[in-house]
C-alpha cells in the first residue's frame, strides 16, 4: 500500500534536483561505492550529524525527560490501586481498564468527550472561518476587529471562567437581569448537568475562535488572485467562488486547524475546572482523570488508566487524520 | 505502509504525552505490601530537638490571612528559633488536599502543620499521611480537655487523636430581618422546616426578593447541610456504615426540599455561595457556614437575623451538623519538625489566639477557657452558632468517611434539585454508588 502524502507527492523532478542534497535516480549517488560512501561520512556527514546532535540533543533530552519519561511511568501506574497520598500500591495489571470499560462512567465520560469535542471544533472552525471571511473583506476597522476577535484565545482560561460564571449566573448575572427583563427565569446554567455542558462549550468556542478565524484568514489571503478572477470572470458568482474555488483551496488551513482544535479541544482543562468544579455533567476525560485522582476519589491508578485511555484515542485520531483526511488535502 | 516520521509528526506526538506528565511526574509508590499505617509505638519525641523552620499550609478559612500573620507574629516573639512560613496551598479544603497529596505522592516539599477539612482528615489517617498527635499532646502538655470536647473528638479514631480543631463551623439559619418584619413574621428563626413553609408565601409575596429560601450552592458542600434536612425527617446519608439515603425517611426529606422548588415554587439553589446570594438580597433567607457571618454582616445593605437550623416533622428539636477544619502534622517529615509543628500547633490553639481567630473569621472558639466577651461584643451573632453547639452532631459516615461521596451527593442532589429526577431512583443510585466507594476504597483500610 502505497500512500504518500500529498505534499511530497506533488514535488516536482525540477524541485527535487534543485535541492543540493538530492541525487536523480539513476545518478552518481547510485554508482557509488561503499569505500566512497565512507570517505563522505567520514567528511561532511559526520561534521552534519554532530550539528543535528548539537540542535537535537538537548531538546530531546527536554522532551524524553518531561514527556515521555512521564508517560511511561504513567502506564505502569495505571496497572496499579494506588490511592493517591498513599505509599503503597497493589499491581493490578489491566483491571483499571476493565472497572472503567465495564462502568457506567465509560458511557457517560466518552459520550461527553465526543459531545464537547465535536461541538467545540466544529463551532470554532465554522464561527472562525465566517468571521475569517468578515474579517477578509476591505472595510474601515478590520485591524481593530482582528485584535479584538483575537484577544480572547490569548486571555487566561481562569479569568475568562470567572467573567462568564458571572455573566452566566442565574442570580445575578447580566444573562438572567436580561432575560428577566424580558419576563423569563434564567436557566440553572451552573446546576443542571446538561446546561452546564452547554455553558462551557459556549465559552470555549469564544475563547477559540479567534484561533481559527485568524488561521483561516491568513489562508484566505494567500489564495491565487488567478484563480479567482477567472472564475469571476467566467460568472461564478460569490457564492460558488466560496464553495468551489476558496473552501477546496483552504483545505490545508482546514486540516491543520481540524488537527490542532482537536488535539487542545481532548486537552480542554482550565475551563471546565473552573465553571464547574464538580464536572456534573461536564467530565470528559482529562477532566474525569483530574477528579479521579486529585478532585476527591484519590484513585490515581485508575485516574493514570484514563490518561492512558485518552492518550490512546488522541494518538488513533491524529494517525487517522494523517492517512486518511490529507488525502482530501490540496496543497495547491 | 511507509511512516513519515517528519518534525510535525515528531512535535504533534510529543504533545499527546504532555496531558499525562502531571500525573506521572509524582514519585511512584512501593508494590512491595508495605503497609500504610503509621508505626505510633515508634513515634517518641524525647530528646528531640525542635526543627528551626517549618510552613504551616493553609487556605486561611474565613478569610483569615491577616490574623493567621498575626498569630505567626506572636510565635516568632515567644519562640525566636523555630520560623513558621504561611503557605496559601490552595483557596478552599479541596485544593489544599491536593497540593498536600501530590507532595504526599513527590514524598517531597510537605509542610509542618496543614489544615485538613472533616472530609479529608480521615483519608490522611488511612493513607499513613499524618500522625497521631498523643505523644505530643504528653510532651508539650497541651490542654485536651479544654477544648469544646465535640469539636475536639471528631478527630479521634483508634483510640488516638489525628489532629485539633482549628477553623470550626456549623451551618447557621440566616435571615434577612426587614424581610421578616415587612411578611409580619417574628423576629426569628424557624423552629421547623414545616414552620418555614407556612412563612415562605408570605415572604415571597412581600420581600420582592427571588426566593423565601436559597438551597446552599451544590458545588459546595451539599452534602454536610443537607444532613439537616434529612436528620430532621429521621434520615441520614448513612447509619455507621450502612448508607441509609434511600430510606423512606431520607427520600421523604428530599422529595419535600424538591417540592418546595418545583411545586411549591418559594425555594431555589445557589448556583456558587449561598451567603452571598443572601447578602446580595436575592433570597429572604438560606443556611450557610458561620464562617461566612462576618462576610454576610459587612456585605449586606439590611439588618442580618441569625438562628439555629430548623428541626423537621421527626426531629423538631434544631438538627446541626458539625463542620470546618482542624490541624494535623505530617508523617512524611522528620520529628524535629514534627515537634515544632506541635509546638506551633499548641500555640495556634491557645484560648486568646481561638479567641483571635473567632474575631476575625466568624469561626466558633474551640477552646473552653476562651475569653470571647470582647468576641460576643463585636458579634454577638457568634453566640447563636456557640449556643447550636449543643444540638450539634457528629456526621454521617458516608459524608466524611468515603472519598468523593460529597461530590457524588452534590450529583444527586444537583439531580432532585435542579432536574426534578426522581428522588427515589436517585436515591437508589447514590446508595450503590456510596456502598460502591465503601467496599472498595475504605472497608479494607478498616480495623475489624
Amino acid at each position: 500500500m502505497t500512500a504518500p502524502l500529498m505534499h511530497n507527492s506533488s514535488a516536482t523532478p525540477a524541485d527535487r534536483s534543485a535541492r543540493p542534497d538530492a541525487a536523480p535516480p539513476g545518478g552518481p549517488a547510485a554508482k557509488t561505492n561503499p569505500a566512497q560512501a565512507r570517505r563522505r561520512w567520514s567528511g561532511r556527514s559526520r561534521k552534519d550529524f554532530v550539528v543535528f546532535l548539537a540542535m537535537a540533543l538537548p531538546n530531546l533530552v527536554l522532551i524524553g525527560t518531561f514527556t515521555y519519561w512521564p508517560l511511561i511511568n504513567n502506564i505502569y501506574y495505571s496497572t496499579l490501586d494506588w490511592t493517591l497520598g498513599s505509599a503503597s500500591a497493589t499491581v493490578v495489571g489491566l483491571q483499571n481498564y476493565v472497572t472503567f470499560f465495564t462502568s457506567e462512567d465509560a458511557s457517560k465520560v466518552l459520550g461527553t468527550t465526543a459531545i464537547f469535542t465535536v461541538l467545540t471544533v466544529g463551532g470554532s472552525m465554522v464561527l472562525g472561518l465566517l468571521v475569517a471571511l468578515a474579517l477578509n473583506s476591505k472595510v474601515r476597522g478590520t485591524t481593530f476587529a482582528r485584535s479584538a476577535v483575537f484577544a480572547p484565545y490569548v486571555l487566561s482560561g481562569v479569568g475568562v471562567g470567572l467573567v462568564w460564571l458571572f455573566i452566566f449566573d442565574p442570580g445575578y448575572g447580566v444573562l438572567a437581569w436580561i432575560l428577566r427583563g424580558l419576563g423569563q427565569q434564567s436557566p440553572q446554567w451552573i446546576n443542571d448537568p446538561q446546561l452546564s455542558l452547554v455553558m462551557v462549550i459556549i465559552v470555549y468556542v469564544w475563547k477559540n475562535l479567534g484561533y481559527c478565524a485568524v488561521v483561516f484568514l491568513a489562508g484566505l489571503q494567500s489564495l491565487p488572485r488567478d484563480v479567482m478572477e477567472a472564475a469571476a470572470l467566467d460568472g461564478a458568482n460569490s457564492f460558488r467562488r466560496f464553495f468551489n474555488i476558496s473552501l477546496p483551496l483552504l483545505s490545508p488551513t482546514t486540516f491543520f486547524l481540524l488537527i490542532t482544535t482537536m488535539l487542545s479541544s481532548l486537552q480542554a482543562f482550565d475551563l471546565i475546572r473552573i465553571m464547574t468544579p464538580l464536572g456534573n455533567g461536564t467530565s470528559t476525560l482529562i477532566y474525569e482523570a483530574y477528579l479521579q485522582a486529585f478532585g476527591a476519589y484519590n484513585r490515581a491508578g485508575y485516574s493514570a488508566a484514563i490518561s492512558v485511555i485518552l492518550f490512546a484515542i488522541l494518538l488513533v485520531i491524529t494517525v487517522l487524520q494523517l492517512r486518511f483526511v490529507e488525502r482530501k488535502v490540496h496543497y495547491s | 505502509m511507509r511512516t513519515n516520521l517528519d518534525r510535525r509528526h515528531f512535535l504533534g506526538l510529543a504533545g499527546l504525552g504532555a496531558g499525562a506528565a502531571a500525573l506521572a511526574a509524582c514519585g511512584g509508590p512501593s508494590t512491595a505490601g508495605t503497609a500504610d499505617a503509621v508505626d505510633t509505638a515508634t513515634i517518641d519525641f524525647s530528646g528531640v530537638k525542635p526543627a528551626a523552620s517549618i510552613d504551616f499550609w493553609t487556605n486561611h478559612p474565613g478569610k483569615s490571612q491577616d490574623v493567621e500573620k498575626a498569630i505567626i507574629e506572636k510565635f516568632q516573639a515567644k519562640f525566636p528559633d523555630i520560623k513558621v512560613n504561611l503557605v496559601t496551598a490552595g483557596a478552599n479544603y479541596e485544593e489544599i488536599a491536593q497540593k498536600f497529596q501530590t507532595s504526599q505522592a513527590a514524598k517531597t516539599g510537605l509542610p509542618g502543620l496543614v489544615v485538613l477539612s472533616d472530609v479529608w482528615w480521615f483519608r490522611y489517617f488511612s493513607n499513613g499521611s499524618i500522625i497521631p498527635i498523643d505523644p505530643l499532646v504528653k510532651q508539650l502538655d497541651i490542654k485536651i480537655d479544654d477544648f469544646q470536647k465535640s469539636l475536639v473528638d471528631d478527630y479521634k479514631y483508634d483510640d488516638k487523636q489525628w489532629a485539633l480543631p482549628y477553623g470550626r463551623s456549623t451551618p447557621l439559619f440566616y435571615y434577612n430581618k426587614d424581610h421578616f418584619k415587612a411578611a409580619g413574621l417574628p423576629d426569628r428563626a424557624p423552629a421547623t422546616w414545616q414552620e418555614f413553609a407556612e412563612w415562605a408565601p408570605k415572604l415571597k409575596a412581600t420581600s420582592g426578593a427571588q426566593y423565601a429560601y436559597i438551597y446552599p450552592a451544590l458545588a459546595g458542600y451539599a452534602g454536610w447541610t443537607l444532613q439537616n434536612n434529612l436528620w430532621g425527617w429521621g434520615g441520614a446519608w448513612s447509619k455507621g456504615w450502612d448508607i441509609t439515603c434511600d430510606s423512606k425517611e431520607s427520600v421523604a426529606a428530599l422529595q419535600w426540599a424538591q417540592d418546595s422548588i418545583y411545586k411549591d415554587g418559594w425555594a431555589g439553589v445557589s448556583s456558587k455561595e449561598a451567603a452571598d446570594d443572601f447578602a446580595a438580597g436575592i433570597t429572604s433567607s438560606t443556611i450557610s457556614s458561620t464562617g461566612s457571618l462576618l462576610g454576610v454582616l459587612k456585605a449586606a445593605k439590611f439588618n442580618v437575623g441569625v438562628g439555629f437550623l430548623p428541626g423537621g416533622p421527626e426531629v423538631p428539636s434544631s438538627v446541626c451538623p458539625t463542620g470546618g477544619a482542624g490541624l494535623g502534622i505530617p508523617s512524611g517529615i522528620t520529628k524535629e519538625e514534627q515537634l515544632a509543628a506541635a509546638t506551633f500547633l499548641k500555640f495556634m490553639t491557645e484560648p486568646e489566639n481561638t479567641a483571635a481567630f473567632s474575631a476575625a473569621t466568624g469561626y466558633m472558639p474551640t477552646r473552653l477557657s476562651a475569653d470571647i466577651s470582647s468576641v460576643l461584643a463585636a458579634t454577638p451573632q457568634i453566640k447563636t452558632a456557640m449556643d447550636q453547639l449543643a444540638a450539634t452532631k457528629v456526621q454521617d459516615n458516608a459524608r466524611v468517611f468515603l472519598p468523593g461521596a460529597d461530590q457524588e451527593m452534590a450529583k444527586s442532589a444537583a439531580k432532585i434539585l435542579t432536574q426534578q429526577g426522581d428522588v427515589q431512583a436517585t436515591m437508589t443510585e447514590l446508595k450503590k454508588t456510596l456502598e460502591g466507594i465503601y467496599t472498595k476504597d475504605v472497608k479494607p483500610k478498616l480495623k475489624s
